[in-house]
């Protein structure tokens, strides 16, 4: 190794400018709630060119290794019923499982930490890391660990915690949250990506992937030899051996699990499946669901730590199991599914709301469909997080594209259900609805209402498009056309039709001429 | 040997609450009744012939990029110890480290890779006796320097020599159950990594690697710490969508099969 003849090793703290003030994780994007932060933020990013385009090019890569990769896999419906069935076994056995797999890691000489919120899995984890006098953790993609905002606490202690997953790295030096679950530096090119690199390193950069990926290599690389503590999360543990699954395409997971002499997993206690057959189902269904292959490169299923004739290995092991809100899921006969998601992100790379704004607008650590109902549900807040299933055009997609069958489209519905029940839907929405209710109940006022609808958009609209609405219409016109409405109502246009049907002789010709004057003038046109 | 036990903590209250959740009053102590185990059965009873087999892994295995070289039995040691010399040669590598393996000792190839004046480490306590000290790339302070000198001297060899327990050939996988002298280290710290089995251990899809690992070690505590499947070199996008090869393990593969 030993390119640019670097020897000391020097763990960047993500550049400690002046904090945010958002006391979060240390490496947040920005700063408003999660809710009435949805509009400035999707303002920002409909601006971003390039987000836009990024984000819109690697989905549709993405959406498309899935779609041909499920279609050589052949009969791909019944791959999803499987993995939905097993899925909702294990989650709807949860307790037995649970035990099952914690009793197991037990058994192979490993730690179980039962935590019920993000404070007992930071403290646990703090505990660990002060018993080995940690100072350096070399992190593995882990949603957990940024669900907990372990790192922002790492921080305070003075502990640096690197994310070694290249897209993470990159994103730790910008100090910015994944947007997306598989690529989480979707968003970011290659030039911002050498700016930051140069900041790093105090030498220039070439924005060539090559150089980038390099030196990123070379640095992660004497993390990993250095780090004290290995963190990683658990793509799926397996009950009936207490094992661990990681996943990655990088190597960085096996690096972060193999080298450090102490492996700490932190995982949301329904990533179960009971057998090694049943992991079979799931490790097929999320490479293919991810990214379109047929398995990703390295699967590593670690049972314990190193065993006695081992050379190499962690010589501790210890398993994090948290809850966090998620036991509040089970049980509910709507939500419960939820908790069968495999993290594959093939619902956003679909999504229409997703692909338009990218993952930061949603101001939480998951995006996306799965993101907009996993947030209010974990951090059980309908009135901030809860403004997320908003973010949906419910057009269904995302259920179409999960593997294991979740409908979030439904799921999303049943939020906004519960948000209007709870009566914290904003004022105008409230009034609208109101007023929405009046006019369907009296005919003259909707009669009205959409005459006058089509005088009063006539000022704003160009060749039969308004582009630019004023608010509230400006939310729709911000990122899309709206079509006029048309002059003629469909149930003005109803009566001419039902006229002239009256009109027609029995041997259905014309009944006169057939021309489109004489069926009451509107025609099909939109003026 | 079996490991002892660990420590468990915030067990009781924990399942409890999920038990009442799922409304039960005690978490359930027996297994329940499974609907459905595995994969789909079309999936499942799909029989592939050994040629098939051969086939379906050596296209896999290309398409990610992967080498392959198949050997005859009778020949096998010198043939293999030829390739690696050229593999060492095209990679200009001058120190390997390779699997304490049975079958692979049988291949003598570190008398061939001496041949070739490249050095060898066997993944052994003292393997790395013969090799000389390298400066590690951390510098003399720090964890790694208090580390075992052979997984420091593993992390300077550039390539890695394995026998997979088995092959997986729907997804040109190899499965590496690492325990003992089949170090995880060998096949992840190296650029280049350098596998060698034979024809017949090649299996249709994963579930049977799954399968032949549950069969060797019944009992999860004596199970090897760890199971490695890879498939194919090391690779990232995380740039800009630009595929990145070798960033944090091997990014050229080879497969040598013996016939
Ligand atoms: S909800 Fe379904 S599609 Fe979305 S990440 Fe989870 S498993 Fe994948």
């Amino acid at each position: 190794m030993g390119d640019g003849g670097q020897k000391v090793l020097e763990p960047k703290k993500a550049h400690s400018t002046g904090d945010t003030g958002s006391g979060h994780t240390g490496h947040e994007p920005e700063t408003s709630p999660i809710g009435s932060g949805l509009k400035k933020r999707t303002k920002e990013a409909l601006k971003d060119d390039f987000l836009r385009k990024a984000v819109a090019f690697t989905t549709d890569k993405l959406r498309g290794g899935r779609l041909k990769a499920a279609d050589e896999f052949g009969d791909w419906e019944t791959w999803r019923e499987r993995g939905r069935a097993i899925r909702q076994h294990t989650i709807s056995h949860l307790d037995y499982y649970l035990g099952q797999f914690a009793d197991n890691v037990v058994k192979n000489g490993g730690n179980v930490h039962f935590c019920h919120n993000g404070d007992d899995a930071v403290s646990t984890f703090m505990d660990i890391a002060g018993r080995h006098r940690a100072k350096l953790v070399a992190k593995g993609k882990s949603m957990v660990s940024e669900e907990i905002h372990l790192n922002h606490h790492l921080e305070e202690q003075g502990i640096d915690a690197i994310e070694t997953d290249l897209g993470e790295y990159i994103l730790q030096l910008a100090r910015e949250t994944p947007s997306h679950l598989i690529i989480p530096a979707i968003h970011k090119n290659k030039r911002q990506i050498a700016d930051l690199f140069e900041a790093d390193a105090g030498r220039p950069f070439e924005p060539d992937t090559k150089t980038l990926a390099n030196y990123a290599k070379q640095k992660l690389r004497n993390y990993f030899l250095e780090a004290d503590i290995g963190l990683t999360g658990c793509n799926f543990g397996v009950a009936e051996s207490g094992s661990i699954t990681l996943v990655s395409n990088e190597g960085n997971g096996r690096m972060v699990s193999t080298l450090p002499k102490v492996h700490v997993v932190i995982m949301g206690m329904e990533r179960l499946v009971p057998t090694f057959e049943d992991l079979e189902v799931v490790l097929n269904l999320l490479a293919r669901s991810a990214t379109g292959q047929k398995l990703t490169t390295y699967t590593s299923i670690l049972t314990g730590a190193k065993r006695p004739e081992d050379l190499d290995g962690p010589e501790e092991l210890h398993v994090i199991i948290l809850d966090n809100g998620r036991s509040e899921q089970l049980g509910d006969p709507i939500f419960q599914d939820v908790l069968n998601c495999i993290r594959c992100a093939a619902c956003l790379n679909v999504c229409p709301v997703y692909r338009n704004v990218g993952g930061h607008t949603y101001g939480s650590v998951y995006s996306g469909p799965i993101g907009a109902v996993l947030t209010p549900l974990l951090q059980q807040d309908m009135k901030e997080a809860g403004t997320l299933a908003y973010a949906s055009s419910l057009c269904g997609a995302c259920y179409e594209a999960c593997p294991v069958k979740i409908p979030l489209h439904d799921m999303l519905v049943h939020l906004r259900h519960r948000k209007v029940k709870m009566k914290l839907t904003a004022l105008p929405e409230r009034i609208a609805f109101k007023v929405y209710q009046t006019m369907f109940g009296s005919v003259t006022l909707f009669k009205l209402a959409t005459k006058s609808a089509y005088y009063l958009q006539k000022p704003l609209a160009r060749n039969g498009f308004i582009k630019s609405g004023p608010p509230p219409l400006s939310g729709w016109t911000q990122s899309r056309f709206m079509p006029m409405l048309p002059k003629q109502s469909f149930r003005d246009k109803w009566a001419a039709l039902q006229a002239e049907l009256a009109a027609k002789p029995r041997n259905g010709a014309p009944a006169v001429g057939g021309d489109a004057k004489a069926k009451g003038g509107g025609g099909h046109d939109a003026e | 040997m079996t490991p002892n036990n660990g420590i468990m903590s915030g067990k009781e209250a924990f399942m409890q609450r999920i038990a009442s959740r799922l409304g039960r009053s005690n978490p359930m102590q027996t297994a329940p009744e499974k609907p459905v185990r595995g994969v789909p059965e079309h999936y499942r009873d799909r029989i592939l012939s050994a040629e098939e087999r051969l086939d379906t892994f050596i296209s896999n295995w290309t398409a990610l990029s992967g080498k392959v070289l198949i050997v005859d039995e009778a020949t096998a040691a010198e043939t293999i110890g030829q390739y690696l010399l050229q593999v060492c040669a095209d990679h200009g590598i001058t120190r390997a480290a390779r699997w304490e393996h049975d079958a692979l000792n049988g291949l003598e190839l570190d008398a061939a890779l001496q041949r070739g004046g490249i050095e060898s480490l066997v993944w052994r306590e003292g393997g790395d006796a013969g090799l000389q000290r390298r400066e590690l790339p951390t510098g003399p302070e720090g964890n790694w320097s208090k580390r075992i000198g052979l997984l420091q001297a593993a992390e300077q060899c550039r390539l890695g020599i394995v026998w997979p327990d088995c092959v997986i050939a729907n997804t040109g996988t190899l499965a590496l159950f690492s325990q003992g002298g089949k170090g995880r280290s060998v096949s992840l710290l190296t650029e280049v990594l350098f596998s060698v089995f034979r024809a017949d251990q090649i299996v249709t899809r994963m579930g049977e690697a799954f399968e032949l690992f549950k069969s060797r070690y019944p009992e999860a505590v004596v199970m090897p710490s760890s199971l490695n499947l890879i498939t194919g070199p090391s690779r990232s996008a995380d740039i800009e969508n630009d595929l990145t090869i070798g960033i944090h393990g091997p990014g050229s593969v080879y497969a040598v099969i013996i016939q």
